[in-house]
């Protein structure tokens, strides 16, 4: 403890204040304050459906040069659909077995997909009772998340962990599919901060904007660098008229 | 064994710049398409006043930085991580060894970080025998070629496909190739398997925030998340500037930082860690170390003159525009920090007059402070680097450069302060001069000191006649052809 305080000491006194007496941050409520966000979370709540649907077109221009695909659906059952063509079409990268890995998310389990998938896919759970999950994930070439939001101005989904809800189901499969909301669809990063300052993660999270790349040979821009070689969003509107 | 020798010196690094064809034509690359984007998107951006509010808040959270920092280190805490404060590079290091050692890592996984260069943390592990690999790409080729990288976000741009691909060949056995993809594929295999399996990960931090008591790390590839979210462990290392006061100000340099680096609107990747994962998580870190860096930068925040270099934010885009890095690339600054920000950073890191050529060596143009995110005044940091290395200063502890060269000066404005004195050095020289002229009218050679001069480049003669003589004989000319009229012209 003694040493964070003298490191704090020192920087003071390098700022040309005493060396004795720590400055309280409460004496400097202009160095933590920031713009009031109740208008950005007004129009939030005030966007209708159509806005909505709007925003999604505006998402999919965006991200086009990001090779994310963007997948509109009406109903879990409409994604579902979507999900089971991806994983048909698609291979595994480092493994001979199609497995498959989820987040214990209602919005994941709304999909049904070990209902309508091959029998040969292997579907496992990120639920916090699975002590397996780690190596499922590296042995899965898909993982199948529910995104808490979308941002249509930078084509970002934001990806809360929290438990049942692991980091790396996002990550380590080459294949990332997110399972959006309609309603959960911002307009700008503006609008996540907001989000974000209104509803603080209690872990860490990640803004995800395509699959991983890389330009570091000459320049040249490679898809699937670490992560991901692939992405998905599958917007879904879980109450079509 | 690597191929590489440091260069003894900054000219000789210039010169091998030069010299390299490759390094030339990647620059050049780097240049046109980095380096003009940027200022496009300054010109698009949507509020133009972004990178002056931005400015201001950096030099706020400078100016308050104790008060700043003491609230992150309590966020942190709060979260459950481990914070340390270094105040060497050395302490750093260590601390980084301890952690290791704690918990018997024999691997380790890095996410790119200059810091980590700074402090010399891979040779310290290495040392102990344990395994340290680079994931970046870029860094992962140059950790393989066993040379420093030589750019801040592309740390192997003085490379060409062919070159990779041989070395990836002799390294990692797989098939001749100098197609990037395939390239890219085969470092992707080749780390997978390091990142899935490391027992601790070690990145820098870009942008820290207080009120939230988080590290963020902007990434593309995917590598830093990978490197914090399967080892055991997860150390961030991170310069004590790097911290932005609230979520407000993280978002505006966010938005900055991505636009000047990669031109890009977003990177794929900007990921948010304050502490170690939720106990029963699969993935995550169980412990979070946030280590705090001073290294010399305390003594940079005391001197008003230069507290400002400290708002930097590492993007690189001043190495993208600058006409001496866009020559003589990243080597020959014989420093992690390169370019315009390295030539003031460094000297000032480690020691002005041991990097005394590096502020001397820039051309002042002022490219970098146009397209600084943060609008760094890099020119006038140069200028009083310059200025210390003329007068001495025994705060920095820098003594006169050239003391000959400062004689020389003196003689300079004695020469140049009397008409008179002046008239006659002038007289002299464009006698002298003469025989040293050569067929294509320029001073091609000279001795003695003044040899070095024309070493790189010819020096044009002093003109047969001066501004001076001829100003004056032109208006007697005049006078003696239209005299009358223009004491005409002026009476009416």
């Amino acid at each position: 403890m003694a040493e964070v305080n003298d490191f704090i000491a020192h920087i003071r006194s390098a700022l040309g204040f005493s060396l004795e007496n720590p400055r309280d941050p409460v004496q400097f409520p202009a160095l933590f304050s920031s713009a009031d966000t109740d208008e950005v979370l007004d129009r939030i709540s005030s966007r209708t459906r159509e806005d909505k649907q709007q925003l999604v077109v505006q998402f999919r221009e965006q991200a086009a040069p990001l090779k994310l695909n963007v997948h509109e659906a009406a109903e879990f059952a409409g994604a579902a659909k979507i999900i089971d063509d991806i994983i048909r079409e698609s291979s595994p990268e480092f493994s001979e077995a199609k497995e498959i890995i989820l987040h214990d998310h209602p919005d994941i389990a709304a999909l049904s997909l070990s209902n309508t998938g091959d029998a040969q896919i292997v579907h496992h759970i990120t639920s916090p009772t699975n002590t397996a999950a780690r190596e499922q994930t590296i042995a899965s070439y898909i993982g199948i998340t529910a995104p808490s939001w979308g941002v249509a101005d930078t084509a970002t989904v934001l990806q809360v962990t929290k438990t049942g809800l692991p980091r790396s189901t996002s990550l380590v499969p080459s294949i990332h599919i997110g399972v959006l909301r309609l309603e959960n669809m911002l307009a700008d990063l503006i609008e996540l901060y907001a989000v974000l300052k209104q509803n603080p993660p209690d872990s860490s999270y990640v803004f995800i904007s395509g699959p991983s790349k890389t330009a570091d040979i000459e320049s040249q821009l490679v898809h699937g660098a670490h992560g991901p070689k692939e992405m998905h969003v599958v917007v879904v509107d879980v109450s079509p008229e | 064994m690597s191929n590489f020798s440091a260069p003894s010196s900054y000219t000789e690094g210039a010169r091998r710049g030069l010299a390299d064809d490759t390094l030339q034509k990647n620059l050049q690359h780097l240049q046109n398409c980095y380096g003009r984007g940027a200022f496009e998107q300054w010109a698009g951006l949507a509020d133009p006043d972004l990178r002056d509010k931005v400015k201001r808040r950096r030099m706020e959270t400078l100016d308050n930085l104790d008060v700043v920092l003491s609230v992150l280190i309590d966020n942190v805490r709060e979260k459950n991580g481990l914070v340390y404060c270094a105040r060497t590079a050395e302490e750093a290091a260590s601390y980084c060894l301890e952690v290791a050692r704690k918990h018997s890592v024999k691997l380790v996984v890095k996410g790119k970080s200059m810091v980590s260069a700074e402090i010399g943390v891979d040779t310290l592990l290495q040392n102990e025998g344990i395994e340290v690999v680079e994931t970046d790409l870029g860094e992962y080729i140059v950790q393989l070629r066993q040379e420093p990288p030589s750019h801040i976000l592309g740390p192997s741009v003085h490379l060409n496909r062919r070159q990779v691909g041989r070395l990836f060949a002799d390294k990692l056995g797989i098939e001749y190739s100098d197609d990037p993809p395939t390239l890219t594929k085969a470092a992707r295999k080749a780390l997978r398997h390091k990142l899935l399996h490391a027992d601790m990960g070690i990145t820098g931090c870009n942008i820290a925030c207080a009120e939230t008591g988080e590290i963020s790390l902007v990434s593309n590839e995917g590598n830093i998340r990978m490197a914090t979210t399967m080892p055991r462990v997860h150390v961030a290392l991170m310069g004590l500037e790097r911290v932005a006061a609230t979520m407000e100000d993280h978002r505006d340099l966010l938005n900055l930082l991505t636009r000047a680096g990669a031109l890009q609107k977003i990177s794929t990747y900007i990921s948010f860690n304050g502490g170690p994962s939720p106990v029963g998580d699969p993935d995550g870190p169980e412990e979070f170390h946030l280590v705090l860096i001073d290294n010399g930068r305390s003594k940079i925040l005391a001197d008003p003159e230069f507290r400002e270099v400290l708002a930097c934010i590492r993007c690189g885009a001043c190495l993208n525009v600058c006409p001496v890095y866009g020559r003589i690339g990243g080597h020959a600054y014989k420093s992690i920090y390169s370019g315009p920000i390295g030539s003031v950073l460094t000297p000032l890191l480690y020691g002005i007059n041991l990097h005394a050529d590096l502020c001397k060596g820039e051309s002042l143009c002022g490219a970098c402070l146009d397209v600084c995110p943060v609008n760094n005044d890099l020119p006038r940091m140069l200028l009083a680097l310059r200025n210390k290395l003329a007068y001495g200063d025994p705060g920095w502890q820098t003594t006169p450069h050239k003391p000959s060269e400062a004689l020389a000066f003196k003689f300079w404005r004695m020469l140049v302060t009397k008409g008179a004195r002046y008239r006659f050095a002038l007289a002299t020289c464009s006698l002298i001069q003469r025989p040293f002229i050569a067929e294509n009218g320029m001073i091609a050679k000279l001795f003695g000191p003044a040899a070095a001069w024309t070493k790189d480049r010819d020096l044009p003669p002093l003109a047969k006649q001066s501004f001076r003589s001829r100003w004056q004989r032109r208006k007697k000319e005049q006078h003696s052809i239209n005299g009358d009229e223009d004491d005409n012209g002026r009476g009416q």
